[in-house]
């Protein structure tokens, strides 16, 4: 083990005699068959914002749990101000001030905000002043800007306004240093915007942030420094305004990434899927609110929209799923109300659902058995067919896996919607007219995300009619060639790619027209 | 838990290795006959004469083997019953009730149709109509569960009662087709025609192929089936099933019957081997209750559903026995091993799927505040 500040490797940053609040030197650490870090070295500076980024499985949070004591590297050292600390436990880092908010959260549900905050608090005396410590609560998150009232019961409280009472608690623990592990992964939009107001208010009060993300989109704003890893590695480390999505993208994934508009090539043919003042009435609310589109053979149309606007009852509409209370839906020429889904499909319709595994995938079937789920199938499945249906996808879109017979729950993210790909773009391609993708880049790491978007872009090219429903707005923008906006299950704006009004846009997705 | 020092954890094994699969049932029946073992010295028996006895008369003398093969028939009915549910996880516990009404309507046949059937017709006939009562008792139960989501687990167990009484009420309070005339009250008989000839002077019925060749065709036929894939797929994510346009209340009501229909079949089976009537006697034996017990030991597989029913009905034969021997042993004491068996069983399901670590506690235990 390296033991003293001096015998270990200096920092990648240039300029030499910087005191660091926090680093990790030649940190290496292992797990059953795997090599989680890789000789990393890591520089925090005081009031530093500074992002690790990184796909899935980088390793990320293996480095922060060992820079707060939660692991124990098997080599190299963490410093903290310059000097080697070992630490041995979370406790023992929050003594050096430094204190890590886990991607799952670690509260008690049947306690208070402020119950939890002070849980483990060592100074407290037995009999514990309530008033003195509400008002420190509220203190704290007034100051940092994170409204959270002391008296609400955890368990209540939905994950952004969780997540808030981790920082408090950091905070109302003394941090200096803060470790937020993925805190974007569960926040809507706006609630993202307010913790990175949090996190910049905390740079400005002298506190140091390690911000883990794999989202590419959303650090470079928020980030003095970026740290991206790859395999367990540093690949690179650039300052702001060095920072250029596409290098990032790069680093991250260690070749170069096309995640560049794609757009119709060609004139869009004849409509193949209309929707006629559609609407879904359920507990006397309109949740789709007279939505009438068309989308053309040739064309992708995307449906932007804030999350919970309607969209996948959008969705499940078209695709049989449930049946509209009003309004007509045509594939195709033929009109397919009260259609159950087996309909919808015979007639060439195909469904890739937002959320893969639980609906799209059977999650314990195999590959194989997954690639039969939508098809017409005989007395006897047929399996023979499927398998080498399977080999061949895993084969053409680089699906990794130990073999077609691996439940798709031991997929990851990326891979397991590769196999739904499969299935509904590729498998049926000859006979599939109109294509309902929702979100399907969603919680994917970079690479899939392009193979994503070219699976999507030459469906197109094929002359597939694709009726794209996402919340990742950018998603929309790179792919669609018509943008409709729902705001509580109604089409609030809509216009074609070339003629667009980001702005609008943007006003239209939060319901201001 | 911690010991001494020592914590010791379950923690989720990543991969269970494939020999556990077959260690474990036989480690597990090893420590089952270990506890029934000091059962049995605390009785005042040696355990090895005992076990010695208790195997020769359940599995290993001629008489024995026949009479636990007898036994083990429809129990391996049963067993397929519990187990062919369960794959769907729906938790049919009222085969009990289903095998007595499989008894009635193969009596209701055997009495009132068999005279008129062509010889070779009868015994199917019969055997169905058993198969179809079974059906028909678990139907109400059944819708409820596919249109309102009412548990099934209750209702099939209170229709177990109802059918219970059902039988007492057929041959000890009323007088129907199903009691003989005669003033003991006992059940009337089915035609001759409608019966089979055991094999040689054993306890053995034709039926036991019947059993054992449906525990292979059903295997084959879920894995290979598409109404096996549909199932499969409802168990695992009904949201799936869903989204691919299958009916769950289609799949429901259909499984719970055909689970019912295999109970009836074990009752069927009395009628046409053993009893020939509706014989309270069945009322004592349990078959139904034992096959789940029969059908979770065999993890729901339906051809180890035949090595796990023989198992079963060993120890309930060989156990029946040592109370008549020279040196008199409980019955009690085969109970306990049964039970002892299934508690280790499922015991070792968790060993399989977890493994245990004792790790020394470092320092002093750190108090968990997060
Ligand atoms: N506690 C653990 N036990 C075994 N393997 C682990 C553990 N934690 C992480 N890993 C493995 O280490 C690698 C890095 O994981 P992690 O640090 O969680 O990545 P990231 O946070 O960047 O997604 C992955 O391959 C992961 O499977
Ligand atoms: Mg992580």
């Amino acid at each position: 083990m390296n033991a003293s500040p001096e015998a270990v490797k200096g920092s990648h940053r240039s300029g030499g005699a910087t005191l660091f609040a926090l680093s990790a030197r030649s940190v290496t650490k292992r797990f059953p068959g795997v090599l989680a870090n890789d000789d990393v070295d890591f520089d925090l500076a005081a009031g530093e914002v500074h992002t690790l980024l990184g796909e899935n499985g980088a390793g990320k949070s293996t480095l922060a749990s060992v820079l707060c004591g939660l692991y124990r590297p098997d080599q190299g050292a963490v410093l903290r101000n310059g000097t080697q600390v070992r630490l041995s436990s979370p406790r023992h880092g929050l003594q050096h001030g430094i204190a890590m908010v886990h991607q799952h959260f670690r509260l008690v549900d049947r306690f208070s905000v402020a119950e939890n905050v002070v849980l483990g608090d060592k100074r407290l005396s037995f009999f514990i002043d309530q008033d003195s410590i509400n008002d420190r609560v509220s203190r704290i998150a007034e100051e940092f800007g994170l409204p959270i009232d002391p008296l609400a019961v955890v368990g209540e409280l939905s994950a952004g306004q969780r997540q808030r009472v981790e920082i408090i608690k950091a905070l109302y623990q003394g941090a200096e240093i803060l470790l937020l592990d993925e805190p974007t992964a569960l926040l809507a939009p706006p609630e993202v915007e307010k913790l990175f107001e949090t996190v910049r208010t905390m740079a400005k009060a002298g506190k140091s942030v390690v911000f883990v993300s794999h989202k590419l989109g959303e650090v470079v704003d928020i980030s003095d420094r970026i740290t991206v890893m790859r395999d367990g590695k540093v690949t690179g480390s650039v300052g702001r305004g060095e920072a250029d999505t596409r290098k990032l993208a790069e680093l991250m994934v260690g070749r170069e990434i096309d995640l560049s508009p794609r757009k119709a090539k060609a004139p869009a043919g004849g409509t193949m899927l209309k929707l006629h003042n559609v609407s879904l009435h359920r507990d006397g609310v309109a949740v789709v609110d007279n939505v009438s589109l068309e989308v053309r053979a040739g064309e992708i149309v995307g449906v932007a929209g804030v999350s919970g606007n309607g969209q996948r009852d959008l969705a499940e509409l078209v695709a049989g799923l449930q049946s509209p209370t009003g309004g007509v839906i045509t594939v195709d020429g033929r009109e397919m109300n009260g259609a159950g889904t087996r309909e919808m499909r015979a007639n060439g319709l195909a469904y890739v659902p937002e959320d893969r595994l639980g609906t799209g995938l059977s999650p314990s079937l195999s590959i194989i058995d997954n690639m039969v789920l939508t098809r017409p199938r005989g007395l006897l499945v047929d399996r023979k067919a499927a398998g080498a249906e399977a080999e061949r996808y895993i084969t053409e879109l680089e699906i990794k896996t130990p073999s077609p017979h691996t439940a798709t729950r031991k997929l990851s993210g990326g891979n397991s919607q590769k196999v739904l790909l499969a299935r509904e773009i590729f498998a049926q391609s000859d006979t599939t007219k109109v294509l309902v993708v929702c979100s399907p880049t969603r919680g994917l790491d970079v690479g899939a995300v392009e193979t994503v978007h070219k699976v999507l872009d030459e469906a197109r090219t094929k002359g597939k009619a694709v009726l794209l429903i996402s919340e990742d707005l950018d998603e929309v923008l790179t792919l669609a060639d018509k943008i409709l906006v729902l705001y509580r299950g109604a089409v609030v704006h809509s216009a074609d790619s070339n003629a667009l009004d980001i702005e609008k846009v943007g006003l239209a997705m939060a319901g201001i027209s | 838990m911690i010991v001494g020092g020592y914590r010791i954890e379950l923690e989720p094994r990543l991969k269970s290795p494939r020999w556990l699969v077959y260690v474990v049932p036989v480690v597990s029946l090893l420590f089952a006959f270990v506890v029934a073992g000091i059962f049995l010295l605390g009785t005042g028996h040696n355990p090895f004469t005992t076990y010695g006895k208790l195997i020769d008369k359940g599995y290993t003398s001629y008489y024995g083997i026949t009479d636990t093969l007898g036994l083990a028939t429809p129990l391996i009915c049963t067993g397929l019953a519990a187990a062919f549910a369960f794959r769907m996880n729906l938790f049919n516990i009222g085969e009990e009730g289903q095998m007595y009404l499989g008894m009635i309507g193969a009596a209701w046949a055997g009495i009132v149709l068999a005279d008129n059937l062509p010889g070779v017709a009868a015994v199917p006939v019969v055997m169905l109509s058993g198969a179809a009562f079974g059906a028909l008792w678990v139907l109400v139960p059944a819708v409820l569960r596919a249109r309102l989501g009412t548990s099934e687990i209750v209702s099939t167990l209170l229709l177990n009662y109802v059918a219970l009484n059902l039988v007492n009420f057929l041959i000890f309070g009323s007088r129907t087709l199903w009691r003989d005339p005669s003033p003991f009250p006992d059940g009337q008989l089915v035609a001759d025609s409608a019966r089979l000839d055991r094999f040689g002077t054993t306890n053995v019925y034709p039926t036991l192929l019947i059993a054992a060749i449906l525990a292979v065709f059903l295997w084959l036929f879920m894995r290979f089936s598409n109404y096996g894939y549909e199932t499969s797929v409802f168990a695992d994510s009904p949201n799936t099933a869903r989204y691919a346009g299958m009916s769950a209340s289609r799949l429901t009501v259909s499984v719970l019957l055909s689970s019912g229909a295999l109970a009836g079949l074990a009752g069927s089976m009395y009628v046409v081997g053993p009893a020939g009537k509706v014989d309270p006697g069945l009322l004592q034996v349990g078959l139904g209750y034992a096959g789940i017990v029969v059908a979770a030991l065999a993890r729901y597989n339906f051809v180890a559903v035949i090595l796990t029913a023989v198992l079963f009905a060993g120890l309930r034969v060989g156990g029946a026995a040592l109370q008549i021997s020279s040196d008199p042993v409980p019955i009690a004491i085969a109970t306990v091993i049964q039970g002892a068996v299934l508690l280790f069983a499922l015991g070792g399901e968790m060993f399989r799927k977890n493994r245990l670590r004792v790790r020394r506690i470092a320092g002093s235990p750190v108090r968990g505040a997060a």
